[in-house]
């Protein structure tokens, strides 16, 4: 029995990103997926989304950037990549000869910067879609800020919407009291999905060193430690969205994946878990695979939501 | 990929042995690279641990391939408590090792603490090859020295400690500074102060000799995905350990 996993994101629109299935690789736990396409089928997943992009080059945070926590992992690797140049010129023509989409996480400092980016970004080839981050807790300008106030974070999705045309989709962060607001700010913006969630603010100490972990006291908290965060602000996110929202936290595997589903994602974001594990992603797809068919599920739209309907 | 433990001990002080059978993915593989470890069944502990293959034997089961390990936290404690049939889930080859110049003879290996897992097969693998490999060891005291006797007999063995327990008192620097003038070509691996103290005697001796080292900082993934492991070279821009290194040109880095 074949399962109908496939997605649409940005329906109706001019440019439709069609994912084949749900199951997509977080920003940042891939880097740009050209080390792991010489190893592993990516096409077989639904949607990849690019290292963290800003309009320059970034070196990121000093040493220490990661310590491991109880099920979890915290980090400040502080937005190091390549820069939106080198991704165009040199990351999207190796993506343009893939079938899975790509889609750029992009963050700017200030909301013109996130027009600049998404003005370079359009009509790449090798480019399907962006991921709009306003929730990143590692940097001192932009990032989580915009993602904390409604009204920021519809003035950085209205300023992206101006200079693009591709599908795109807003990251949010659980730093908020109320997330349904920001939701509903964001897809009234313009936004084709969001991205539930960023990670957690969050730190260790060394007891040794008498020290943060981390050398900048405080970083994201991911891993299967947050996935009932995740869940909730899910649960929260699809009460008030029109548009599909994609889970990102903690999913390890394909049980989890179908938690988020019924809480009313429509796809999941693999992170975390592919540093432990680099097939994790594609175990998370067979798993989905599976459950549907022993459950009789035709078509992955039948469970979406289904943990929210009250009989 | 699944390995199964062949034998594990403690080997010396704090430090343990676990001999893994070697699957054929891991034939490639060459001194200074390196595997991801991941300890336990679920998520917790949730990373992979990286380790240098320490050694590379073969046995009635087959090949195999060692870890040496200092026990620092509840990665390396799970791991030191395999027994052997016990299955470990490893990652590799991974990195990129030392490269010995062809046609040079005299081989400085200087390790620091548990700096000196890698150089062990280095120095098996040198010695194999008809070279002159002189091995100097470094640690707070003598119970952190690998055992002389467990290297090849022509290996030459240096040793310093801090405390003075065992060879010189002091930082191994001090005779890689003696050997310096030596050596055809040096390799290191050790604490990053280890590595900048080298490069400071490498800078005043104003000798041009070429020394690779071992650079580890902490992991999460091992292969270019995190960006955990970042070093920042001194002509500026970043480099990732597990995939530009774990092995850098000393004078590139400082």
């Amino acid at each position: 029995m074949a399962v109908d996993l496939s997605l649409t994101i940005g329906q109706g629109s001019k440019q439709e990103l069609i994912l084949r299935n749900p199951v997509m690789v977080a920003s940042g736990t891939f880097s740009n997926g050209l080390e792991f396409a010489k190893r592993f089928d990516v096409d077989a997943l639904g949607a990849l989304v690019s290292k963290g992009t800003t309009l320059h080059p970034r070196r990121g945070n000093p040493q220490p950037r990661t310590g491991e926590t109880a099920s979890g992992m915290i980090n400040s690797i502080g937005f190091q990549n390549i820069g939106v140049g080198a991704v165009v010129s040199e990351a999207a023509p190796v993506w343009s000869r893939w079938q899975v989409p790509v889609l750029v996480n992009i963050m700017g400092e200030t909301i013109a910067e996130y027009g600049q980016l998404a003005e370079r970004l359009d009509g790449v080839r090798g480019i399907a879609g962006l991921e709009v981050n306003i929730s990143c807790p590692n940097v001192a300008a932009g990032g989580m800020e915009y993602g904390q106030d409604p009204e920021q974070a519809a003035a950085v999705v209205r300023e992206v919407r101006r200079h693009t045309s591709l599908p795109f989709t807003v990251k949010v962060t659980p730093s908020v009291s109320d997330i349904r607001p920001i939701v509903v700010a964001v897809q009234e913006a313009g936004a084709d999905a969001i991205t539930v969630m960023n990670t957690i603010p969050a730190m260790a100490i060394d007891i040794k060193r008498r020290k943060p972990v981390l050398a900048t006291t405080f970083g994201g908290l991911s891993g299967p430690a947050i996935k009932p965060v995740a869940l909730r602000m899910v649960f929260l996110t699809a009460s008030v969205s029109t548009v599909p929202v994609l889970a990102a936290g903690g999913v390890s595997n394909g049980t989890d994946a179908i938690e988020f589903f019924m809480a009313g994602a429509s796809a999941v974001q693999v992170g975390t878990a592919t540093f432990r594990d680099p097939e994790a992603a594609w175990k998370v797809l067979a798993g989905i695979t599976e459950w549907c068919e022993q459950e009789g599920v035709t078509s992955l739209s039948d469970i979406v939501g289904a943990a929210r309907r009250k009989d | 990929m699944t390995t199964e433990v062949t034998e594990s001990a403690r080997l010396y002080g704090n430090t343990h042995i676990v001999w893994l059978t070697m699957p054929p993915e891991l034939h490639s593989a060459t001194p200074g690279q390196f595997v991801m470890t991941y300890a336990g069944e679920n998520s917790d502990p949730l990373l992979g641990r990286a380790f240098s293959i320490a050694r590379v034997r073969t046995s009635d089961a087959g090949r195999e391939f060692a870890l040496l390990f200092d026990i620092v936290g509840r990665g390396t404690e799970w791991l030191s408590r395999r027994a052997p049939g016990d299955a470990v889930r490893v990652v590799g080859p991974l990195g990129r090792g030392f490269e010995p110049r062809e046609r040079v003879q005299r081989m400085l290996l200087v390790g620091g603490g548990i700096g000196v897992a890698p150089l062990v097969w280095l120095a098996d693998r040198l010695i194999e090859d008809g070279r002159e490999v002189t091995l100097a060891l470094g640690g707070r005291t003598a119970a952190q020295i690998f055992p002389a006797h467990l290297l090849p007999s022509d290996v030459e063995i240096v040793v310093a400690t801090e405390d003075g327990s065992l060879g010189t008192r002091g930082l191994v620097t001090a005779p890689f500074e003696e050997l310096l003038p030596w050596c055809d070509q040096a390799f290191a691996c050790g604490p990053n102060p280890m590595f900048e103290a080298m490069h400071g005697v490498v800078r005043h001796s104003g000798l041009r000799k070429p020394v690779q080292a071992l650079v580890e900082e902490q992991m999460a993934c091992g292969m270019g995905i995190c960006y955990s492991c970042a070093v920042f070279p001194r002509r500026g821009g970043v480099r990732l350990v597990c995939t530009d290194g774990p092995m850098f040109d000393l004078r590139d880095l400082y």
